[in-house]
């Protein structure tokens, strides 16, 4: 091969790349920017095998992590995840296109009180995905006190067999749960009332874990914990040992719902996605996989009665509950603290 | 050990025409554009600030590295250097006091008086720091985790060197079948993916794995070892998956020894121990220096290791400067982190150049 | 094992033995025990249950493994584009360095090397930084100029490309000038002496003469692209994600038998590839 030939072809190979990336977005693609162990494998091939649309499913850990690289990327992702803090920030900060809704007929199916939510009350930016609540795992069979809240989670008998997610925010509010913060507060003033007690808390927590925290219960590496509602679940589902508990000093509930980026490029693509998890049948194979609280009144007449009367799912009784709200800068106030935290010897 | 990436003079006698430079234009343009630029965009944006949602915003602002290099590290500077002086000092009388303990001292370690002084009161200093860094109330995050993150790299460094070190003495010198049968073995985990090494420590480490099964079993402990995820786990997962870059390069030193000096070393009658470490060891330096780069440099940004089996408590600074590019969504800050990491980086570096071409 | 040592060294020759076997033995421990333990059939991975192939049939055949094996097919894709623009630079550059007298060589030599011994997690930042710059910008100008509504610059398999290259053509290129350095010089000369042209020479006589050292720097390329994760981690997007990202996601979320079914894929093919580095060695021998 000549020498010019070959020099040639690899200024092809390189230009022909460029070229690539640049080349309209394939029609059939829809970029899908989730949480890891939220969306089954089997909801988006059910949706691939009836589209014949591509989904590429990037996942993240925390919200926060969602919105970095969002910003970083403006008009990659078609569907996002948020929370409903983020939500507002985002709205805020116009960043969300708005869903038309002519092309989401199955929206009906909806439990009529997931249709008017304090961060998007017209619904126009977001539908809900799963909600659900933090809160606290007991492995009974090793654990014989009674659990009641975080006071009795972080004592120094658990020490070096707790998880906690590893969510800078989580923890800072459970701290201000117990101290009667209110956890959309975030200043400086609570944070340094927060930081004696959160620092003590850490020291007693074995491992941080924010994907998957039910494994540590699996695998036995620790006997209790907070972690998210689904999660619990999961761990109930498998053997009843695992008790979830409402912390009685409060705790928060949350709202994750899928939201369209501006500028996404696959918009119509986005809408087929959307109306498709709206249907009963897909909703439920959500909550089978991820047994958190399903908003979909229609999908929750197909769950089985033991699906229903999973107490982490569908929990009973009228808890304190608050919803996170968007704090802005200080969330990385938060991060530093955490990480100062947890630096210390 | 520095592979010298230079105009061979033997060869390169021309200086390039036309033609050289045109052909040399890909790869100028490739490492300008990425090598170069990003370094450059990067120190850009460690002046920048964020805004209250993430993005970057262009203003300059030196708020980054304030935030790292916090006043009381002037305090912590000055005390730590007295430290180090008292010990210096303290050395240096002793030994010039007493000449005989001195020479003993010397022999066996194979060092000067000055390197040894050096040695120990730059010990003393570093002890002196890390014991005011881990007592700052506040504002000590980045150096107390810079300190945890040079502190494993260094001491893993260390144990591969030791560990290391036989092995690739006896590669070294085995016989020339033999040694590429060994070498091969070597290399496998060495281009092994390293994440699916660490992972495969989960399995071994925890509570009922592999380890505790089999101690508990043969009755050597009673309890099980609670040692997965913690901070020891994630030392012996970075020191298994750096060893075979210690290894390599002494390896490579040892297999060029000049058979009959080592004859020699063992027949002047001296003993092993004084036959390699006044003999074997200063002979191969330059695969041990090698070694210790590969390995201490690749650790201290190391943070997936830790990620795995660490149970993510304690931050590296390979974590931190992750976090800012995810949750905490400043990338500024994770620019400046960069930066200042790059300089230490660049600093060792040259420093073990210069020595190395001193020599 | 005759290890070079006098006798009566025989001592320090017995220690010097058994202390790299046990050494071998700790290198090889987690190996052996991911492959042992991707043909049990307990998923939680410690008891065993009993042997089985389930595991490698349901790596291809299991919807949920769907993404590790989509990886899998991305790693190599990229890998083999890598090793092609790593050989070519790096040949290209060998050659260039040997044959003429750059002005700043230290300079140069600096630029090459730094990529190879840099820490990753610095290089990965610094590239995001970089890509993520110019995409916004190209992005802007592409749109203000009116050639697209979209926003097609991005992070993808482009820019995962582009990230491995630059650190995997200094491997190539020092492989290269090493065999460059044990060259006749008269080699070319010859040729071009019997009427060929630079380039003739070059392709024909030069080419065959460092082959084994660019297909061991393509070796190299190779692995090093496939078992890149941090530097990856950060110039990635949804659409490229290379198998050890696939496997650091999974890995997270913890034991997964099929792990272990594609890592002993994965050291079976390496082990293949060590070998056959080996042999190319000895083509010059």
């Amino acid at each position: 091969m000549k020498f010019r030939h070959a020099f040639a072809f690899a200024i092809a190979v390189v230009a022909s790349l460029v070229l690539a990336s640049l080349a309209r977005a394939d029609d059939k693609e829809l970029n899908l920017f989730a949480w890891s162990e939220y969306v089954p494998q089997s909801v988006i091939d059910g949706f691939t095998k009836e589209t014949g649309i591509k989904v590429n499913y990037e996942k993240y850990a925390s919200n926060e992590e969602m919105l970095s690289k969002l910003l970083a990327q403006p008009g990659q992702y078609d569907l996002v995840q948020p929370s409903e803090y983020t939500i507002e920030a985002l709205v805020k900060k116009d960043l969300l296109a708005p869903l038309d809704k002519s092309k989401l007929s199955n929206l009906k199916n909806l439990a009529p009180e997931f249709t008017k939510l304090g961060h998007d009350p017209e619904g126009k930016y977001s539908v809900p995905w799963m909600s659900g609540t933090v809160g606290i795992v007991v492995n009974t069979e090793k654990v014989k006190d009674e659990i009641t809240g975080y006071k009795d989670v972080f004592q120094p008998k658990f020490a070096n067999n707790i998880v906690a997610l590893d969510d800078a925010r989580e923890l800072v509010s459970w701290v201000m749960d117990v101290k009667g913060i209110p956890v959309n507060e975030v200043n400086e003033k609570n944070l340094a009332a927060v930081k004696p007690m959160l620092g003590q808390w850490m020291k007693l927590i074995k491992v941080y874990d924010s994907d998957s925290p039910k494994t540590h219960f699996l695998n036995g590496d620790v006997v209790i914990g907070v972690v998210w509602s689904g999660e619990a679940a999961l761990l109930y589902k498998q053997d009843k040992k695992f008790k979830y508990v409402l912390p009685a000093e409060g705790t928060h509930q949350f709202i994750d719902s899928l939201a369209i980026p501006k500028g996404a490029p696959h918009l119509d693509n986005a809408h087929q996605f959307i109306n498709y998890i709206l249907r009963p049948e897909v909703s439920k194979l959500v909550s089978e996989e991820f047994p958190y609280t399903n908003p979909n009144a229609e999908a929750r007449k197909l769950l089985t009665p033991e699906q229903l009367g999973n107490p982490a799912s569908f929990p009973t009784g009228s808890p304190k509950m608050e919803i996170f709200h968007d704090i802005g800068k200080s969330a990385s106030a938060i991060d530093e603290l955490v990480t100062d935290l947890k630096s210390q010897k | 050990m520095t592979p010298d990436i230079n105009s061979n003079p033997a060869t390169a006698t021309r200086r390039p025409g036309v033609r050289g430079w045109l052909l040399m234009t890909p790869l100028l343009a490739w490492l300008f554009a990425f090598v170069v630029a990003p370094t450059l965009i990067m120190l850009v944006y460690s002046f920048c600030e964020r805004d209250d949602i993430g993005q970057v915003v262009f203003t300059f602002s030196l708020d980054n590295y304030r935030k790292i290099f916090v006043p009381q590290y002037y305090g912590i500077l000055a005390w730590s250097l007295g430290a180090a002086a008292a010990v210096a000092g303290f050395l240096a009388f002793g030994f010039y006091a007493d000449e005989s303990l001195s020479y003993k001292l010397f022999d066996l370690t194979g060092m000067t008086r000055r390197q040894l002084i050096a040695l120990v009161a730059g010990a003393a200093g570093y002890c002196a720091m890390r014991e005011q860094v881990y007592a700052m109330e506040s504002g000590g995050n980045f150096l107390r985790i810079l300190f945890i993150s040079v502190e494993l790299a260094a001491i893993c460094t260390v144990i591969c060197a030791l560990v290391g070190y036989p092995v690739a003495y006896f590669l070294g010198r085995a016989s020339e079948s033999n040694r590429n049968k060994l070498m091969m073995l070597v290399m496998i985990p060495f281009w092994t993916n390293f994440l699916i090494r660490t992972y495969a420590w989960i399995t071994i480490l925890s509570k009922e794995g592999l380890l505790n099964t089999f101690l508990l079993s043969a009755h050597i402990i009673k309890e099980p070892f609670d040692i997965m995820p913690s901070t020891l786990a994630v030392y012996i997962g970075t020191v298994y998956t750096f060893l075979p870059f210690m290894i390599l390069p002494i390896y490579g030193s040892v297999e060029k020894l000049d058979n009959s000096l080592i004859e020699a070393a063992f027949d002047l009658g001296a003993g092993p121990v004084r036959a390699f470490s006044n003999i074997i060891v200063p002979l191969t330096r330059p695969g041990i220096v090698a070694g210790i780069l590969l390995v201490f440099i690749p650790a201290v940004g190391m943070f997936a290791i830790n990620d795995v089996l660490g149970g993510r408590k304690v931050p590296l600074i390979g974590n931190k400067i992750d976090t800012q590019f995810k949750s905490a969504r400043d990338m500024p800050f994770g620019a400046a982190l960069g930066i200042i990491l790059l300089l230490l980086f660049a600093v060792a570096f040259f420093l073990t150049l210069r020595k190395e071409e001193k020599n | 094992m005759a290890v070079r040592i006098p006798r009566g060294m025989k001592l320090v020759n017995l220690l010097l033995g058994s202390w790299t076997s046990v050494v071998m033995l700790f290198l090889y421990l987690p190996i052996i025990v991911l492959i042992v333990y991707s043909f049990n059939v307990s998923r939680l991975n410690v008891r065993w249950e009993g042997f089985t192939l389930a595991w490698y049939t349901r790596l291809f055949t299991d919807p949920k493994n769907a993404p590790l094996i989509e990886s899998l097919k991305m790693s190599l894709k990229i890998a083999v584009v890598v090793t092609v623009l790593s050989v070519i630079l790096g040949t290209i550059g060998a050659w260039l360095l040997y044959r003429y007298r750059f002005p700043l060589p230290r300079l140069m030599s600096t630029l090459i090397f730094i990529p190879m011994i840099i820490p990753e997690i610095i290089m990965g930042i610094s590239l995001l930084i970089f890509f993520v710059t110019v995409s916004s910008w190209g992005n802007l100008l592409l749109r203000t100029m009116h050639i697209t509504t979209s926003n097609p610059l991005s992070l993808g398999i482009t820019t995962v490309i582009i990230a491995h290259v630059t650190f995997c053509f200094p491997f190539v290129l020092i492989a290269v000038q090493a065999r460059l350095a044990g060259v006749d010089p008269s080699l070319e000369e010859a040729a071009m002496d019997l009427g060929a042209t630079p380039l003739k020479a070059f392709l024909y006589v030069m080419v065959p003469y460092l082959l084994p050292a660019i297909v061991s720097g393509a070796l190299m390329s190779f692995t090093l692209s496939m078992d890149e994760l941090i530097v990856t981690y950060f110039t990635a997007s949804a659409k490229s994600q290379t198998l050890p990202l696939v496997i650091f996601g999974m890995v997270k979320v913890g034991l997964n038998p099929s792990l272990n079914a594609i890592s002993t894929l994965f050291i079976a093919a390496t082990a293949l590839l060590v070998v056959a580095a080996e042999w190319v060695k000895n083509w010059n021998k």
